[in-house]
């Protein structure tokens, strides 16, 4: 292995590897055309019903008014759906339209297209629904007792996941120490900027096309298939550019609608959710509550480790068995552990569909785990950090699940990394309160985690991309991805440059259009950057091989290779790309397909790589309040050599970000199915002055040597592991215990002016 | 019938009155179906929410004459209705005035929207975060015009705003300070603190918001004190009995302590989805405590002898 | 019936309002109480400026209302009338805005969805100030949401903007 000189990634450490992204002009003017800001002539406006009520039966639907205002074009039900009436990316139970029950306000009941919003707003309206309410179930372990009335004919367990590695019970009698505590997390939402929507054109041809958002365009144009009976061949779908995501886009939105409506007027229909719509309708993260117990020795070893994991995925599968098996696998986490016993479920509920999102369960796992680490820490009467060095997963270990993994020395990369960071020196000394604002104390905590990468085993994970010199002398790089802000079209141009000498100029990178693009599987599970690298190492050769028989047939010798502009040999340019086009009578193309690499051992979303996080962060607590404010942060990271420095720091930077919302402020609050946070005006993410802190990235680049599987993505990574720190560091701070995200203030206020509280014990 | 609803539309129709006998007229006779606008955003947050429904029709109070501008007047500082919360926040002579509104403004929603929010709609909704700044300004209000009617203390409006007889035709046309210079009267240090808290830094519905000013004389003795304290949509009100229990007195821990018990029971709003009742009076308590404990607490301690508020009592 | 007040205008459907976007002079018959976000983005097609939260929450939708910040989405068409406003397409009309050079060089954006408000924003912030103190920069941002970046490259790039007298524009 190499030696590890690492440091801190930013512009100034990156010299020219920090590259200008070739999105950035069009994003900065404001000139680039999201899908959403399409329009076409004779276009219409497409709007859905959503269900009044939480959960009810539907008794009648009438629409006559609705479609008799002049100009409306078409009103559509449950009866107008030729083909699969569902929808799902692993489980298509979800309604295109609800026939005669609704399980939640997002379900759609009705759609319309008119000729402006007001009136397609103004025919929804007209429409009558008859409804009979049945009872709202709220409370996932409600939904579990026997009594409670069935959402779903297979009941209201979407799935359960367990693991069990020898006897926990028995080995907690061995313990020194047990932690016992329930951890409770938020229904996140994405809260992409852009909201779903796109544009639906019917073609002259008898194609649809599709312009909407999706993280795997050959997914929608299977699941859009299968809802409009028409054969996948004659639905194009173009899904880039994307104005944020974060896994909330995966699964289908309004494309049903959108597309239903415009093959059924032959128009143009543009459908844009309102905020509004989107936070009834869409997806958020799983709230879950995780009880654990966890044992070690007097030493800090762990023994033993028993969680329960209780899911809300809402109306709708979508992925929620797949995150839930996500967040199995991540209770147990980088921490070797002999006796383990995890049973976890997900259940139905009348409440908003949770579904994918960035972290896929390891951001609510993490918390829990480490929480108990840090509890167990403090009865051994050791430092938090180091109970953690004796208990990680070394170089070799098998995964969370007793799983062989590719060989990894990532946990020992990020805790040493962070062990020697200023934060952590600056740690161990006591909290401190300022003399003249003695309320507010700060503290220092630090967090570390493994998160898996890739959909996992047994799931189809397909990888692929081609090369292809065009006639006009560009060369082609087309994937099966999608860019929503994650600055993959940047990565791609950088490996090609960087690695295999092309300039930016010769190239043109396609991606997001089913029409033309191989499938590469989805842009999920921090998978992209890992799978365009791999595919790259396969095309590039034989393709640069194809190229140069190419120059040797068009008479300019053998032997030359590719790089800027065109072919060289011996340090001169013997022909441009354009010249080489010209000279060939069709393009040259190479392809590759494979799939991203699995375990071996047959478990359903095992995952075989993983990158690795640890994360030191210092919190003022505001004790007048019970506010707490992220100050300063350092984040290791060993995810493999870095790709793409902009883009690297950028998603650990906007990964931590989402991270304090989720640890501060963020929860889509509901009461009886209904949300109370209907917009960004009460629900809150992170303004700059709730982020303005220091935030140091360092990447740990080196891999072991038998590793071949290059830069992994770092999409998630960096917001898996900041809510377990700065609930490690506000126990510093006031020596209280955060079970419970966001951190309720009310749980940090002190009176320290109230008689007899006086002398606070937390001071000096 | 208006001719509106001959569309199907929902557009609602516009008047722009040029005087506030004009506005009122208009309210009187449209009634219900229509409402005052001035910047009109937290209309349309109110809209977009489906909190109300889009009016029938809107009457545009920015032509009307006499509710603009920023001016000196009979020893007072006038602000006209219409003036932006942006223009609170940066206005030298609204600085000067009164510290206290500018602070205020300087937390409500952020910069873009306080360029179109107007203080006459943060005082008329009856919760606005301006309105504990003005309390303890002993700011008045022109309620029905600038010249006709009465000048009403902030104190007064509220009460009726919040009553049961509140006549919904109310426009409030200005507000007036006693100017800057009428405040320097007592001799001593002048303090003037806002405080706001929401759920998150920046950019939030408030929980709590708590003003107070005051001198603090030579003697350290507290003269002038006016507290007053608000937030979300609670009516603010001025907290009278702390005042009472801080006229006159020095500083001491059980002082403290008192004004705590005092605040406790003076200021009670009610919880909301996002934070208890508890949670806000705490929160108004200790935020009044501790600006006072710092106004009053002289700073030769040095940095290397943290001292808390517990410490600090006890001397 | 309502009695004819005189001197009080009057508007419903067919109302007509103008003003200028990016130095044009624009006329539109429209509702009174249309948003200039509809306005801009579907009467004039000017799609740079975004629709997200329509509640004056997020600033995406931020344009210059007489050389000021203001949400699109909260200003209706009434009140434009006569109005100097600049969209993100007006920032940039006579060449990359030396903010927007910033905000490339430094990478101060990942989806771009919030970018062209953002810029508004900082724009307005270094015409009106060139040297802000940092409170300034985030006040000034502090009603301009981003969900991908964490702010911290788009600090980066109002520094730069800054430092390289992101005030001035030469065009």
């Amino acid at each position: 292995m190499k030696g590890e000189e690492t440091m801190l990634l930013n512009r100034e450490s990156s010299g020219a590897r920090w590259r200008t992204r070739p999105d950035g002009l069009e994003k900065v003017t404001g000139k680039l055309q999201y899908l959403t800001d399409r329009s076409a002539e004779g276009m219409l406006i497409g709007r859905v019903l959503r269900s009044a009520k939480p959960h009810a039966r539907i008794l009648g639907i009438r629409t006559e008014a609705a479609a008799n205002v002049p100009g409306v074009y078409a009103v559509l039900t449950h009866e107008d759906v030729p083909g699969l009436n569902a929808f799902g990316i692993a489980f298509p139970h979800q309604p295109v339209f609800c026939a005669d029950r609704v399980r939640y306000t997002g379900d759609a009941i009705a759609a319309v297209a008119a000729e402006n919003e007001e009136l397609a707003e103004y025919a929804l309206s007209l429409i009558e629904v008859d409804y009979e309410s049945l009872p709202v179930v709220t409370d996932p372990e409600e939904a579990l007792r026997e009594e409670a009335i069935l959402l779903h004919p297979e009941g209201n367990v979407l799935h359960r996941a367990e693991y069990r590695e020898g006897e926990p019970e028995a080995a907690f009698a061995s313990c020194a120490y047990v932690a016992e505590e329930t951890y409770f997390t938020p229904r996140q939402m994405h809260t992409y900027m852009e909201t779903e929507g796109g544009l639906f054109v019917p073609e002259a041809d008898g194609k649809l096309t599709v312009y909407s958002a999706t993280q795997h365009g050959l997914k929608d144009r299977m699941q859009l298939s299968r809802i409009l009976a028409l054969p996948e061949e004659r639905i194009r779908v173009v899904s880039s550019p994307i104005g944020g995501s974060f896994g909330g886009k995966d699964e289908l939105n309004v494309q049903p609608y959108g597309a239903l409506l415009a093959l059924r007027t032959g128009r143009p229909v543009r459908m844009h959710n309102s905020r509004a719509e989107s936070v009834r309708a869409g997806l958020k993260r799983h709230p879950m509550k995780i009880t654990m117990r966890t044992g070690c020795d007097r030493e800090g070893r762990l023994l033993a480790h028993t969680v329960r994991v209780v899911s809300d995925t809402g109306a709708y599968a979508t992925l929620g068995a797949e995150v839930l098996n996500f967040a199995t696998e991540h209770v147990i986490g980088p921490y070797q552990i002999k006796h383990i016993d995890v049973k976890s479920v997900c259940v139905y509920t009348n409440n908003g569909v949770s579904g994918e999102f960035r972290g896929f369960g390891g951001n609510q796992a993490i918390f829990a785990l480490e929480g108990q680490i840090d509890r167990l820490a403090a009865m051994v009467g050791i430092d938090p950090w180091e109970i953690r060095r004796r208990n990680l997963r070394k170089l070799g270990d098998p995964g969370p699940l007793g799983q062989p993994i590719a060989p990894t020395d990532g946990a020992r990369q990020v805790w040493e990394a962070l062990e020697a960071s200023s934060l952590m020196v600056e740690r161990r000394g006591s909290p401190v309160r300022e003399p003249y604002d003695p309320w507010t104390v700060t503290g220092i905590g630090a967090a570390i985690a493994m998160h898996g990468a890739g959909l996992g085993f047994g799931i189809p994970d397909p990888a692929g991309g081609l090369l292809r010199l065009a006639p006009d002398g560009r060369i082609e790089a087309v994937f099966g991805y999608e860019e929503f802000g994650q600055g993959l079209i940047a990565t791609m141009e950088q490996m090609l440059v960087e690695q295999y000498g092309f300039a930016a100029e010769d190239l043109r990178i396609i991606i997001g259009d089913t029409d033309v693009v191989p499938n590469s599987g989805s842009s999920t599970a921090s998978r992209a950057t890992s799978m365009m690298w791999m595919a790259l190492r396969r095309l590039v050769p034989d393709f640069a091989a194809k190229l140069t028989a190419a120059v040797e047939r068009a008479g300019g010798g053998a032997g030359c290779h590719p790089g800027k502009g065109g072919m060289w040999k011996d340090g001169n340019q013997v022909m441009t790309y354009v010249e080489l086009a010209q000279a060939l009578s069709e393009p040259i193309v190479s392809e590759t397909a494979f799939s991203y690499p699995t375990t071996t051992m047959e478990r359903v979303g095992a995952h075989f790589l993983y990158t690795y996080a640890a994360v030191a962060v210092k919190v003022e607590v505001n004790t007048l309040t019970g506010r707490v404010r992220i100050v300063d942060q350092y984040h290791a990271i060993a995810a493999g050599p870095v790709a793409n420095p902009q883009g690297y720091l950028g998603q650990i930077e906007g990964g931590a970000a989402m991270a304090a919302g989720f640890t501060l402020t963020e929860d889509a609050r509901m009461d009886e199915g209904l949300y109370l946070t209907k917009n960004l005006d009460t629900y809150l993410i992170p303004t700059v002055l709730d982020f303005n802190g220091r935030i140091q990235v360092e990447p740990m680049e080196d891999l072991p040597e038998q590793d071949t599987y290059g830069p992994r993505g770092v999409g998630e990574v960096g917001s898996v592991c900041l809510a377990p720190a700065v609930a490690s560091a506000v126990f510093q701070a006031v020596g209280k215990r955060v079970n419970r995200l966001p951190i309720e203030p009310e749980l940090l206020q002190e009176m320290p002016f109230m008689s007899g509280k006086a002398v606070d014990s937390h001071v000096g | 019938m208006l001719q509106w609803r001959e569309d199907l539309l929902r557009t609602p129709v516009l008047y722009q009155p040029s005087t506030l006998e004009e506005a009122r007229k208009l309210k009187r006779e449209l009634g219900a179906k229509a409402v005052y606008a001035a910047g009109g955003t937290l209309l349309r947050t109110l809209w977009e929410n489906g909190t109300a429904a889009l009016p029938e029709a809107l009457i545009d109070l920015r032509g009307v004459a006499g509710f603009s501008g920023v001016r000196h007047e009979d020893g007072h500082l006038y602000i006209g209705a219409l003036t932006e919360l942006s223009a609170c926040r940066s206005h030298g002579e609204i600085a000067m005035a009164s510290p206290v509104l500018r602070e205020a403004a300087r937390g409500i929603a952020a910069p873009s929207v306080r360029n179109i929010a107007t203080i006459g709609g943060n005082i008329t909704c009856g919760y606005g975060d301006v309105l504990p700044a003005l309390l303890v300004a002993e700011a008045e209000l022109a309620v029905s015009g600038p010249d006709s009617s009465p000048w009403v203390p902030v104190a007064a409006w509220l009460a009726d705003r919040w009553g049961s007889a509140y006549d919904p035709e109310t426009i409030v046309a200005g507000v007036r300070l006693p100017s800057a210079s009428a405040c320097i009267e007592l001799g001593g240090r002048r303090f003037e603190v806002y405080r706001k808290v929401g759920r998150r830094e920046a950019f939030t519905p408030s929980l709590v918001t708590a003003a107070l000013v005051g001198t603090i004389g030579e003697d350290g003795v507290l003269r002038g004190v006016r507290i007053a304290a608000g937030g979300g949509s609670s009516r603010p009100h001025r907290l009278e009995q702390a005042e009472a229990l801080l006229e006159g007195r020095r500083f001491s821990a059980e002082l403290m302590s008192s004004l705590c018990e005092t605040v406790h029971e003076e200021y009670a709003p009610s919880g909301d989805a996002f934070a208890t009742g508890a949670y806000k009076t705490k929160t108004a308590a200790n935020l009044i405590a501790a600006e006072l404990w710092r106004l009053l607490h002289p700073r030769e301690h040095s940095p290397e002898q943290p001292v808390s508020p517990g410490e600090m009592a006890s001397e | 019936m309502l009695d004819k007040i005189p001197d009080t205008m009057e508007a419903g459907r067919g109302f007509q309002v103008g003003f200028r976007v990016n130095g044009h002079p624009v006329t539109l018959e429209v509702p009174p109480s249309r948003r200039l976000l509809a306005l801009i983005r579907e009467d004039l097609g000017l799609t740079g400026t975004k629709r997200s939260c329509e509640l004056g929450r997020c600033g995406s939708c931020m344009v210059l209302l007489n050389g000021r910040p203001v949400n699109a989405c909260l200003t209706m068409a009434y009140q434009c009338e006569g109005a100097d406003i600049v969209t993100i397409e007006g920032i940039s009309a006579g060449g990359l805005h030396p903010v927007q050079q910033a905000f490339q060089e430094e990478g101060g954006f990942q989806c771009g969805y919030c970018t062209p408000g953002m810029v508004v924003s900082v724009v307005a912030l270094l015409a009106a100030n060139p040297q802000p103190a940092p409170e300034e920069i985030e006040e000034a941002l502090s009603g301009n949401l981003c969900r991908c970046t964490g702010y911290a490259s788009i600090l980066r790039a109002v520094n730069r903007a800054i430092e390289q007298g992101g005030d001035i524009h030469e065009n």
